[in-house]
């Protein structure tokens, strides 16, 4: 088969370059067409060589100038690797050129035919083997790019391209006094002879090969000798912006690939010292950067550092090296160019203005796809390439790498979820809304689509990727192109969906798994239930919310650590737009989302951790982690606890879940919280169960959840907002959980699960009939409410057994975690962790007291005299989870005893004896329905009494009362709400300053400081770039001498 | 025993331990009376209270809940005498020990609340400040008391491996150097002292603030509502004091015994309340956390040394 | 000959960047940016030179064996050649925006474009 050499990239751009000299101003039009055509016959070659080198069906071809071989001539390689890299590269240049349509039209033939010269420089950089070779055409794309760069108006333009111009100046000067003094010592400049000739070992031809790689390094605009690289991202086109960080960027960074060996393997390390460097660094700047296009010129360079790192560990990374660099890049690539295209669309300088682009939705979606495949979501091959990095350096011990990189991962999530978060919820009303180009919305909108293709393609080629269950996420993207239907459909849609779904899949699960299954999957279903009573079209919720029901389930259904993480971060990313939605959710959004991401790394760390030393990914790798099983367990439980909201990681949670919409909120509360419960679990049965090897983790995990509990109750007892309370009381609920599991015992494990389904149960009552109040009344704070029984009893009654059930007080379903707590907590030994919770749940009575009464019970505001009931769609839910609480109520045997014998597999020893309907332990007894029984019996006898000694009851009106010897008359004066718990907060108010808050806010203002400070280097003066270009040569040259 | 005569025993004990509230009640007022010099109401006061609240002519609702409030309370009173055994008789189904399947701690424990939740419920539907004032004052106690005699229980069931006030009670037979008072006397001290706050008399009578009138959740009942919350009220009084009984002070093995024993305890916290003045709330908190706290702490400490 | 041409060039180089780093006014860096150049290009003819050796242009004084000792290696020769084109180029382009930064600011002194901060 004989495919078009790739000589003709460079033939045919040429000529047709010559040729639009040729054709002068006047002929634009045609001018234009043609340049795209020449690029795309560019792309073509580049492609027909990406399909015969991918099948197999023909060899890698080799080009030879001039007739002679190497070294006496210039040869050309199109492998596999040049022709995808060269198919990026002249993809970008056919998008890139429709995408600046106008801009190039209007600056005439020139313009053009410097754009057509870039491209063919970065095309022949790719695929020359010859070192001059690539210096030359290194700089032709210099002159390119800086002829480019001054198409954009202003004297910005005009300094950032004189400072690039300067600096790349420079560097080439660097590169070539490298070259010619490896030429020199080996004699060739072709790269392969030069790697032969291994120069290494010659007596200064180390200072050639590394004065070559630092130049090519530097050309990447490695930190911090890139301000040069910044003014240009900020001052040029966007379109330039695109091909500078997807074209550009990508060709020099496959320069550095190819050439990296003529040092040997001697200076990987320090690429990747200096990759990690521009990594970190770089992101770290970003923080304080308001400017849209600087922002994406740090995390372009902070890409490029990771890239470098990669280069740096390929010999550690073997093979898999090309597979997670490619991931990394392309993702990169896609998506920055997307997101420099967008700039250019939205026209919004500040990241702020950004809000704008809610004005047309599906930028928004645009926006969120580039911005999460950046920081390595799933489904984007980021996602996948970052899961082999990490597994692979965890698994050679380079743990301090991992720790470093997601450090720098974590930083660029801050900003790009700050940026995304403005962009949703910022103020956008002053801001006038953007004109769009269909043109430009080609080339972006292309990008987006790619980024879940190749996400999609990418997915099965990591060892265990192939499993991955692609249906729920299919439903989600049905869903998703079905938004404009309205709430009625979608609704139906995905509650019918979620029945088939979980109808499927229940067989297939262990109990254990079962139960949590049953958690997300009916859970989801009564509250979706709720979602009829929203009018309208409630664009994107749909989408969202099966997003994280998505991957709740796939965290159940996970075999392998790989489908559990996916399932993490799917679930994670659909949670957040969830949360987002929330009128004011901005900064809880933000938090969120950083919480989640930070415990995420510390997963996937730890669950790196449990594959040292197995071939496999199955999820049985958890069990009896070898390699430093302490710090491995301890980072999965943090991970969880991130999720689980444990105090020191809770912050995110009151505003997260207070601000979410009516039925959001026990969506995230009652339901999202268990993934945290589950994956404790799933760890806690790794640590050996009952054997409990590390109890110094469960003990340490035991005290947390007991203060846990008491900062959260105490916390809600000082809320003035119905839904934080309930927040608030969620995070204690929590801590009562994982105290309960950590305590490695058959009751403490009862106790807690207990605690997992009546967790469910209630909370998603109480969250949903305050949701549908708060949605009736228009307000949060419970002092504005006040004596709704009467408009609303049904919602009373429900509330009234939500929180009994809650508080544990018999003979509601609560009292059973309380009794299994205290047997455990005998049984234990563990008496003040007991106490904590104890004491926790005599504090918890007084939020509860609170949210009934200043809710429902005392005075009935003016304005509220004509609400109606809560919406039938809140009560059907909410009165079937009632049925729930009941039916465990009354027979609280049918739930424990299967729980029991569902532990018993992993904690055999002191059990529950169960006879007939009474549970015995080892210190007493308790007979749940005989309870009940007894005290419904008292209640009706003592409620006949009454009624047979009043007679008619005469019915008095509100103000019927006498208070300070007067008959008062306004609701607001004689209704008790706020700040009802004054003489507590004196007593008490030393527990309540948030110290978590302020350290985490201390964290947060000093990484920003350090930004701010040190971004100060970069002080827009040409000549302090070149200096920092030569002071980086220095300092590398002496650390590696020295090193 | 057929359920029969169980119920009627049960009946007969619940009679008991009313008119035995009521006739404490009265004595503390006299006391009182009497220490301000006064002459005092005469000790069948309550009864002629009762008598005169249930037989008011006119009866005003404020709704369901006001209605039903006094229903739970009176409720939570009759139910933690059920689950309460009363008299050791030396079987777990004895005479006097109601419906208490060996009496469980824990049960006990959180019924209390039973009671008073539907009493916070209740008024709050009446809408008068005080009640709301009064109750938010009362579980704010209600937690401070709960800390210490938490670990003073935590610390008598790990005494006897326990949570069945029964088999507390049968350990404790055989003399008065048996009592936990005497084996386990830091439990015993907390309880002493947390008790003054869960039987509610001056210095901790803030929940109710009684002066010509009561000012407290209380407040916006009156007729028959208020006979049964003050029918109430004696049977808790009572219960309170059987429970501590039972768990510190070896028990009762007869009616009589029972009597005296729950006098004592009941007038330790008249005694004190005589003497010292009406706390804040928030002094009455951080008492709590203060010696009844520490003790506390001790009694748990012997244990898991 | 070869030690005093490698002095002079790195000396070029070096003086040129002592002016790219010094000196405010921009056509005077852009004379630096030459010198800089300049002095690469020295080096590079530098390292293809044999001593003794004479024109890389194969005829029968030189003949075919042992090519290589006798004449100078052609090839950097041929760089050198390049070099200075793509030198010319980028100084020829540094001068138009040093044009254009004037027509803009009226200023060639380079620490007024110092507007993109951080």
């Amino acid at each position: 088969m004989n495919l078009i050499s790739p000589i003709y990239i460079v033939a045919v751009s040429l000529g047709i370059a010559f040729f639009m000299g040729l054709l002068g101003n006047k002929a634009q039009r045609s001018s234009y067409l043609i340049l795209l055509a020449a690029l795309l016959f560019n792309t073509f070659v580049s492609l027909q060589w990406v399909f015969g080198l991918g099948s197999g069906l023909v060899e890698a071809m080799q080009v030879y100038t001039a007739g002679f071989k190497p070294p006496f001539s210039i040869n050309l390689l199109m492998g596999l690797n040049e022709s995808v890299i060269t198919a990026l590269i002249n993809i970008v240049g056919v998008l890139g050129a429709i995408y600046m349509m106008s801009s190039l039209k209007k600056n005439g033939t020139g313009s053009q035919v410097v754009f057509l010269i870039l491209f063919m420089s970065l095309n022949v950089i790719v695929l020359s083997r010859d070192l001059f070779n690539i210096f030359v055409f290194l700089e032709v794309g210099s002159i390119a790019l800086a002829g480019l760069i001054i198409l954009q108006k202003g004297t910005n333009a005009i300094s950032a391209g004189f400072k690039y111009m300067l600096a790349t100046g420079i560097i080439s000067g660097i590169l070539l006094i490298g070259i010619i003094f490896i030429y020199r010592f080996t004699g060739s400049l072709n790269i392969d002879s030069i790697i032969t000739a291994n120069p290494i070992l010659k007596q200064g031809a180390f200072v050639s090969a590394f004065l070559i790689i630092i130049a090519i390094v530097l050309e990447l605009k490695s930190f911090p000798a890139n301000g040069w690289g910044l003014d240009v991202y900020e001052a040029s086109h966007p379109g330039i912006g695109a091909i500078l960080s997807a074209a550009s960027a990508t060709a020099t960074y496959f320069v550095l690939y190819k050439i990296v060996d003529i040092a040997g393997s001697q200076l990987n390390y320090y690429i990747s010292i200096i990759g990690v460097i521009s990594f970190v660094g770089s992101n770290l700047l970003a923080l304080k950067q308001e400017n849209s296009k600087r922002l994406l010129g740090y995390s372009s360079i902070g890409q490029i550092g990771l890239l470098m790192i990669i280069l740096g560990f390929k010999d550690i990374l073997g093979e898999n090296t090309t597979y997670v660099a490619f991931g990394i890049l392309v993702s990169h690539y896609l998506a920055k160019a997307g997101l420099f295209w967008l700039s250019g669309i939205v026209k919004q300088k500040n990241i702020k203005g950004w809000a704008v682009i809610r004005k047309k939705p599906y930028f928004l979606f645009l926006m969120g796809t580039f911005i999460f495949a950046l920081i390595g979501f799933p489904p984007f091959p980021s996602f996948f390439a970052k899961w082999t990095l990490v597994m692979d350096l965890v698994n050679t011990g380079n743990i301090s790498w991992v720790v470093a990189i997601l450090f720098g991962s974590m930083m660029e999530a801050v900003y790009m979820i700050r940026w995304f978060g403005y962009a949703i919820k910022g103020e956008n009303e002053d801001i006038k809304d953007f004109k769009i180009d269909i043109y430009k919305i080609i080339p972006v909108g292309i990008f987006a689509v790619a980024l879940y293709v190749v996400g999609y393609f990418v997915a099965p080629h990591t060892e265990v990727g192939t499993a991955i269950n692609f249906i729920p996420l299919y439903f989600v993207a049905a869903i998703f192109i079905l938004d404009f239907l309205p709430v009625i459909i979608k609704n139906t849609l995905a509650i019918v969906g979620m029945i088939l779904y979980f109808y499927n899949i229940y067989p297939d699960l262990d109990n254990m798994r079962l139960i949590f299954e049953a958690i997300f999957m009916v859970g989801g279903i009564l509250t979706l239930i709720a979602g009829y009573a929203y009018k309208g079209k409630r664009p994107g919720f749909y989408p969202v919310a099966l997003l994280m029901y998505a991957g709740l389930t796939a965290i159940i259904e996970a075999q392998t650590t790989l489908q559990f993480f996916f399932g993490w971060e799917v679930m994670t990313a659909g949670s957040y737009f969830l949360i987002i939605r929330g009128k004011r959710s901005m900064p809880h959004g933000l938090s969120y989302m950083l919480f989640s991401i930070g415990g995420a790394y510390a997963l996937l760390t730890g669950l790196g951790m449990a594959h040292v030393g197995h071939a496999s990914f199955s999820m049985e790798i958890l069990n009896g982690i070898s390699y430093l099983p302490y710090l491995a367990y301890g980072l999965l439980i943090v991970g969880f606890l991130s999720k689980t909201a444990a105090l020191g990681l809770h912050i995110w949670l009151p505003g997260a879940h207070g601000e979410a919409e009516s039925d959001v909120s026990p969506m995230v509360s009652a339901i999202l919280l268990k993934a945290g419960v589950f994956g404790i679990v799933l760890t806690l049965i790794g640590m050996g169960a009952s054997n409990n090897q590390y109890s110094e983790l469960a003990y340490a995990l035991g005290w947390l959840g007991a203060i846990t509990a008491l900062a959260g109750n105490l916390m809600a007892v000082f809320q003035e907002d119905a839904k934080r309370l309930l927040a608030y009381s969620s995070i204690g609920q929590l801590g009562y959980i994982v105290l309960g599991l950590a305590m490695m015992t058959h009751l403490g494990w009862l106790g807690g699960f207990s605690y997992v389904i009546n967790h469910f149960l209630y909370k998603a009552v109480l969250f949903l009939t305050i949701g549908a109040v708060v949605m009736r009344v228009g307000t949060h704070n419970m002092y504005q409410m006040g004596g709704l029984i009467k408009r609303m009893p049904l919602a009373f009654i429900a509330v009234m057994i939500g929180i009994i059930a809650l508080s544990g007080v018999p003979p509601l379903s609560g009292f059973a975690g309380k009794w299994l707590f205290y047997n455990a907590i005998l049984e234990k030994g563990w008496y003040f962790q007991g106490a904590i919770m104890f004491f926790s749940g005599g504090i918890a009575f007084m939020y509860l007291w609170r949210l009934i009464h200043t809710v429902f019970l005392g005075q009935l505001k003016d304005n509220h005299r004509n609400v109606k009931e809560i919406s039938i769609w809140f009560l059907i839910p909410i009165y079937t989870l009632l049925a729930g609480i009941m039916v465990y109520s009354m027979k609280p045997q049918w739930v424990l005893q299967p729980l029991g014998n569902m532990i018993a597999k992993w904690f055999p020893e002191g059990q529950l004896q169960w006879v007939g309907e009474t549970a015995i332990s080892q210190y007493g007894q308790w007979a749940g329905s005989l309870v009940a029984i007894t005290i419904m019996g008292s209640f009706i006898i003592v409620l006949v009494l009454l009624m047979l000694s009043t007679r008619k009851a005469h019915k008095v009106k509100q103000f019927d009362i006498t208070y300070s010897g007067e008959r008062p008359e306004r609701p607001e004066t004689t209704h008790v709400a706020y700040n009802v718990f004054e003489g507590l907060y004196k007593a008490m108010w030393p527990a309540t300053i948030p110290l978590v808050e302020a350290w985490w806010n201390k964290i947060t203002e000093i990484l920003h400081n350090i930004a701010d400070v040190t971004r100060r280097i970069y002080s827009s003066n040409g000549q302090v770039y070149v200096a920092h270009i030569v002071l980086f040569i220095i300092v590398s040259y002496l650390v590696i001498i020295g090193g | 025993m057929t359920i029969y005569a169980k119920l009627g025993y049960t009946l007969l004990g619940l009679f008991i331990v009313l008119n035995w509230g009521f006739l404490m009640g009265a004595t503390f007022r006299k006391i009182g009376a009497r220490l301000a010099g006064r002459y005092g109401i005469p000790f069948y006061q309550p009864w002629l209270n009762l008598l005169k609240n249930i037989s008011i002519r006119t009866t005003i609702t404020h709704g369901i809940m006001y209605y039903i409030g006094p229903v739970f309370r009176l409720t939570g009173g009759v139910g933690l005498f059920l689950f309460m055994p009363m008299v050791f008789t030396g079987s777990p189904n004895g005479l006097w020990t109601n419906f208490s399947f060996e009496g469980d701690l824990i049960l006990i424990l959180y019924f209390q609340v039973f009671g008073m939740l539907g009493m916070a419920l209740g008024a709050g539907q009446g809408g008068h400040p005080y009640s709301a004032m009064g109750i938010a004052r009362g579980l704010a106690q209600h937690a401070a008391v709960e800390l210490p005699l938490t670990l003073a229980f935590l610390s008598i069931a790990i005494q006897f491996d326990t949570f069945s006030v029964y088999k507390i009670v049968e350990a404790q037979q055989g003399g008065f150097e048996n009592w936990i008072l005497f084996t386990n006397p830091f439990a015993a001290a907390t309880i002493i002292l947390a008790m003054l706050g869960a039987m509610g008399h001056s210095p901790f009578n803030l929940v109710k603030a009684p002066n010509e009138i009561l000012i407290g959740p209380a407040t916006e009942f009156e007729g028959t509502y208020l006979g049964f919350m003050q029918s109430a009220g004696s049977i808790l009084h009572v219960m309170e004091a059987v429970l501590f009984m039972n768990l510190v002070f070896g028990g009762a093995n007869s009616w009589i015994e029972l009597i005296v024993k729950t006098f004592l305890i009941y007038f330790w916290s008249v005694f004190v309340g005589m003497v010292f003045p009406r706390f804040k709330i928030e002094q009455s908190v951080t008492w709590f956390f203060k010696v009844p706290l520490l003790l506390g702490f001790l009694a748990i400490i012997i244990y898991s040394l | 000959m070869e030690i005093i041409a490698l002095i002079t060039g790195f000396s070029l180089i070096l003086i040129g960047l002592y002016g790219i780093l010094s000196k405010r006014n921009i056509i005077k860096i852009i004379v630096g940016f030459s010198l800089f150049d300049t002095g690469l290009h020295v080096l590079i003819v530098t390292v293809g030179y044999i001593k003794g050796g004479t024109a890389p242009i194969l005829d029968s004084v030189v003949g075919t064996t042992d090519v290589a000792s006798k004449i100078v290696d052609p090839v950097p020769q041929a760089l050198v050649l390049t070099a200075i084109v793509i030198g010319l180029g980028v100084t020829a382009l540094m001068l138009a925006y040093a044009l254009k930064m004037y027509q803009a600011k009226k200023s060639l002194d380079i620490s007024d474009f110092k507007d993109m901060k951080w």
